[in-house]
């Protein structure tokens, strides 16, 4: 017995070690360079130059510019395809589903010089729309990663709730407005961010698609081609601090629904 | 349980101190390799004859890896050329049979100066690497390299291809210049070569048009010209646009120190110019299609751009993989002047270590890619021109007659003379090429540009760290999007939509309060 309960807590002893490996040390040595200067010292500079500098503070915004149509039009895409996937009666769901999972299969950067002739054809001179180019393809790029969420709450959900509420006497629309569109939050947060954050940080898709505004990603590799590692470290944990702040306002949410939903349903 | 923690704990902090240290101080590791006593591993190797290991690192797609069809044989009248096997495996074979050693060749490629360094800087080590000039001159000044060795330049040694068959125009280059009082043929070999240029599709664009750095702000090819995405062209670029006036004028073209003048005037790196670059290049960034990593070559083929800023080398790929298709593309040097690049091999002190069976492989390998056959066989793969113009030995004249000579009944000929760069003579009658006036204006003006081209091409000095790292930040700024920039617009609908988000947040907080 004793064995054995040695032996299960070793088995995360393998994900330890690629997690300090890959994730701690790393994270450690960012922060070294975060704070520090050339002659290894510390400072605050490479913080205060991020927020003082407009050119920096634009690649923030045009950065959350491009995440935030990006997500709201993966959001539009998904929910009524997700929705109605779930919903349907439909014999071959699954194959409908793996249709939409396929293109995951494929490495996204080929799909993207696909999406490069395409687009071409529809707008003939592809440096002409540099932003809905940045948009598209990130969509494109991101679509699955918001329906696969959305459709597993909707498909999980009590079918029993909907009938209740149409025996209480709502109608298709307010059973939806009501029922569906609440229970369905979680899988809706999960799937924003997993498309948000990510497309903050994708600057291949710009590159690819001849964007030639730097976005989060871009520049902080043009902080470190320029030999700038100080700088370019401290953007990077500026970046993550974004994250976890925007996880933390996700996050929470999602537990009290967890816990509570009774109350989404009043 | 716990011990294991602490123990696998202990490790991994080992190991990161043990990694992070020459992060700390770049300049640190340099020094401590090269303190190091070179006694110990030179003598071992020197007299077990065991198989050295040259670890060299080069560009990507930078050297012949053989294979070649059948139908790709270079038949010159003294023999047939053709890349059965990779330059290194025939690199490999040919060290054993002529000193008698077995050399294990370990190969990798980086894509660009700036990657090779950061390489170099994370800790890996290499014996030989290729990059341009302005990085070795970098590697110089940081005492990073070991010199090249006198052996290396005795032209009576039958294998010194290198010494014995470099263009005297690139030897003169590499003997005069210098950076901190070293000349770069101390430290450096040279390798491949070319100069910065327009290729463009003469259906739309006139010659005229396409040989000034100004195309790039015109307005008539509007999101229709691709330039590097690469600081240092892009700012030459936009030196050459801004000075145009003064550096097409006869009296700067015709001063008697015009060379010298050139090169300060394309080297300006005043604040000042600094910040009319950062102007310029925001201002013909909306002119143009993109800044390119390596799209260019593609869509200048498949017809998606009109013109795009390219090094000679790809040009000369470009208008080949172009003439298959049947669709015609030529090159123009702008009349500004153009930045002539020098890519060159060095040794590494923290590779070499002080090895002189190390030293001497290295030295090898670079005498055999130098030899005319095979600088033929480096040619014809990648498209770029090798340094080497043969001496003696009349192949490289021969391949570049096979290449581009006209035939015997080509009614419009042009005499095309290269003794600058075959004799150092540029009136030497020995080197004139006879060939169809097109060509002019084709691959041959990129693989090898004309004595008046060359007249006006200045090199691109390695920038003190300081002015760098200005260059450095102009670009960043000119790549990213000015706060100031954005419309009141946006503002307000960011300012609604954080609005509207905070309040249904706080809404459902408190509602949860209520139920919960």
């Amino acid at each position: 017995m004793q064995i054995f309960k040695l032996s299960r807590k070793s088995l995360g002893i393998p994900y330890g070690i690629f997690l300090i490996l890959f994730v701690v040390l790393p994270l450690l040595v960012l922060f070294y360079f975060a704070f520090t200067n050339g002659q290894g010292h510390f400072t605050l500079a490479n913080l205060s130059d991020f927020f003082t500098d407009p050119n920096t503070l634009g690649t923030l915004f045009y950065s959350f510019a491009v995440a935030l149509v990006t997500t709201a039009l993966c959001l539009l895409l998904a929910y009524p395809a997700a929705y109605f996937l779930a919903t349907s009666s439909l014999k071959q769901k699954e194959v409908l589903l793996l249709l939409f999972i396929m293109p995951m299969w494929i490495n996204f950067s080929l799909r993207i010089t696909a999406l490069k002739e395409i687009l071409t054809v529809i707008e003939g001179n592809l440096a002409r729309y540099p932003f809905a180019n940045a948009v598209v393809g990130m969509t494109y790029d991101f679509l699955p990663f918001m329906i696969l969420p959305i459709y597993n709450t909707i498909s999980r959900l009590d079918p029993s709730l909907i009938e209740a509420a149409k025996d209480l006497g709502a109608n298709e629309r307010h059973a939806f407005l009501k029922v569906t569109l609440p229970l369905s939050m979680p899988g809706v947060i999960s799937g924003i961010a997993m498309v948000f954050l990510p497309a903050m940080t994708n600057y291949v898709v710009l590159d690819m698609l001849y964007n030639s505004t730097y976005i989060m990603g871009s520049l902080i590799g043009s902080y470190f081609s320029a030999y700038n590692w100080h700088g370019g470290s401290m953007i990077a944990l500026i970046l993550l601090a974004i994250i976890i702040l925007f996880t933390i306002l996700t996050g929470t949410d999602q537990d009290d629904r967890a816990s509570g939903t009774g109350g989404a349903l009043l | 349980m716990k011990r294991i923690k602490k123990l696998s704990l202990l490790i991994l902090t080992g190991f990161l101190l043990f990694h992070t240290l020459p992060y700390e101080t770049p300049g640190a590791s340099e020094t401590t390799a090269g303190s190091k006593p070179a006694s110990s591993g030179a003598q071992t190797d020197e007299t077990t004859g065991a198989p050295v290991t040259l670890r060299i690192c080069n560009w990507e797609e930078y050297i012949d890896l053989g294979d070649w069809d059948e139908e790709d044989t270079i038949d010159l009248e003294s023999g047939d050329i053709i890349g059965e096997n990779s330059m290194i495996d025939d690199f490999e074979s040919w060290y054993e049979e002529t000193y008698g050693r077995k050399v294990n060749v370990e190969y990798s490629t980086f894509g660009t100066n700036e990657d090779l360094y950061n390489m170099l800087t994370l800790g890996d080590v290499y014996d030989l690497v290729c990059p341009s000039e302005y990085m070795f001159m970098k590697l110089m000044t940081e005492n990073s390299l070991v010199p090249l060795s006198d052996a290396f330049f005795d032209e009576t040694d039958d294998n010194n291809y290198y010494i014995k068959g470099v263009s005297p125009y690139i030897r003169n280059i590499f003997d005069n210049h210098t950076i901190n009082n070293e000349r770069w043929s101390r430290y450096a070999a040279g390798y491949m070569w070319g100069v910065t240029g327009i290729v463009y599709n003469p259906d739309v664009l006139t010659r005229e048009e396409a040989s000034t750095w100004n195309v790039l702000g015109n307005p008539k090819f509007k999101r229709q010209i691709t330039i590097k995405d690469n600081v240092r062209d892009s700012y030459f670029a936009a030196v050459g646009a801004l000075k145009s006036d003064l550096l097409t004028n006869p009296d700067f073209t015709s001063a008697p120190d015009y060379v010298q003048r050139l090169e300060e005037e394309m080297n300006d790196v005043t604040p000042e110019t600094i910040a009319r670059v950062q102007d310029y290049l925001q201002d013909i960034k909306d002119n143009l299609y993109s800044f390119e990593t390596d799209s260019g070559k593609a869509d200048m083929i498949t017809g998606k751009v009109l013109a795009n800023y390219q090094w000679s080398g790809d040009a000369v790929y470009t208008m080949d993989q172009a003439d298959e298709d049947d669709y015609t593309l030529n090159f123009a040097v702008p009349k500004e002047s153009t930045n002539i690049y020098f890519d060159g091999w060095v040794m590494l002190k923290d590779g070499i270590n002080g090895s002189a069976a190390k030293q001497h492989a290295a030295e090898a390998f670079i005498n055999f890619c130098s030899r005319p056959d095979n600088a033929i066989r480096n040619m014809y793969y990648i498209g770029y021109t090798s340094v080497i113009s043969g001496g003696e030995d009349g192949r490289i004249m021969e391949y570049a007659d096979w290449s581009y000579g006209a035939d015997e009944d080509e009614t419009a000929a042009a005499d095309y003379p290269l003794g600058y760069f075959f004799s150092g003579d540029p009136d030497d009658e020995d080197y004139i090429l006879t060939v169809p006036v097109s060509q002019l204006d084709r691959q041959l003006s990129a693989q090898y540009p004309s004595e008046e081209a060359i007249s006006r091409s200045s090199i691109m000095i390695c920038f003190d760290p300081e002015k760098n790292e200005a260059i450095n930040q102009m670009w960043i700024h000119v790549r990213c999007y000015n706060i100031h920039d954005v419309p009141a617009w946006a503002w307000v609908l960011t300012g609604g939509a954080a609005a509207v988000l905070t309040g249904i947040w706080l809404h459902r907080r408190n509602r949860r309060r209520l139920y919960l």
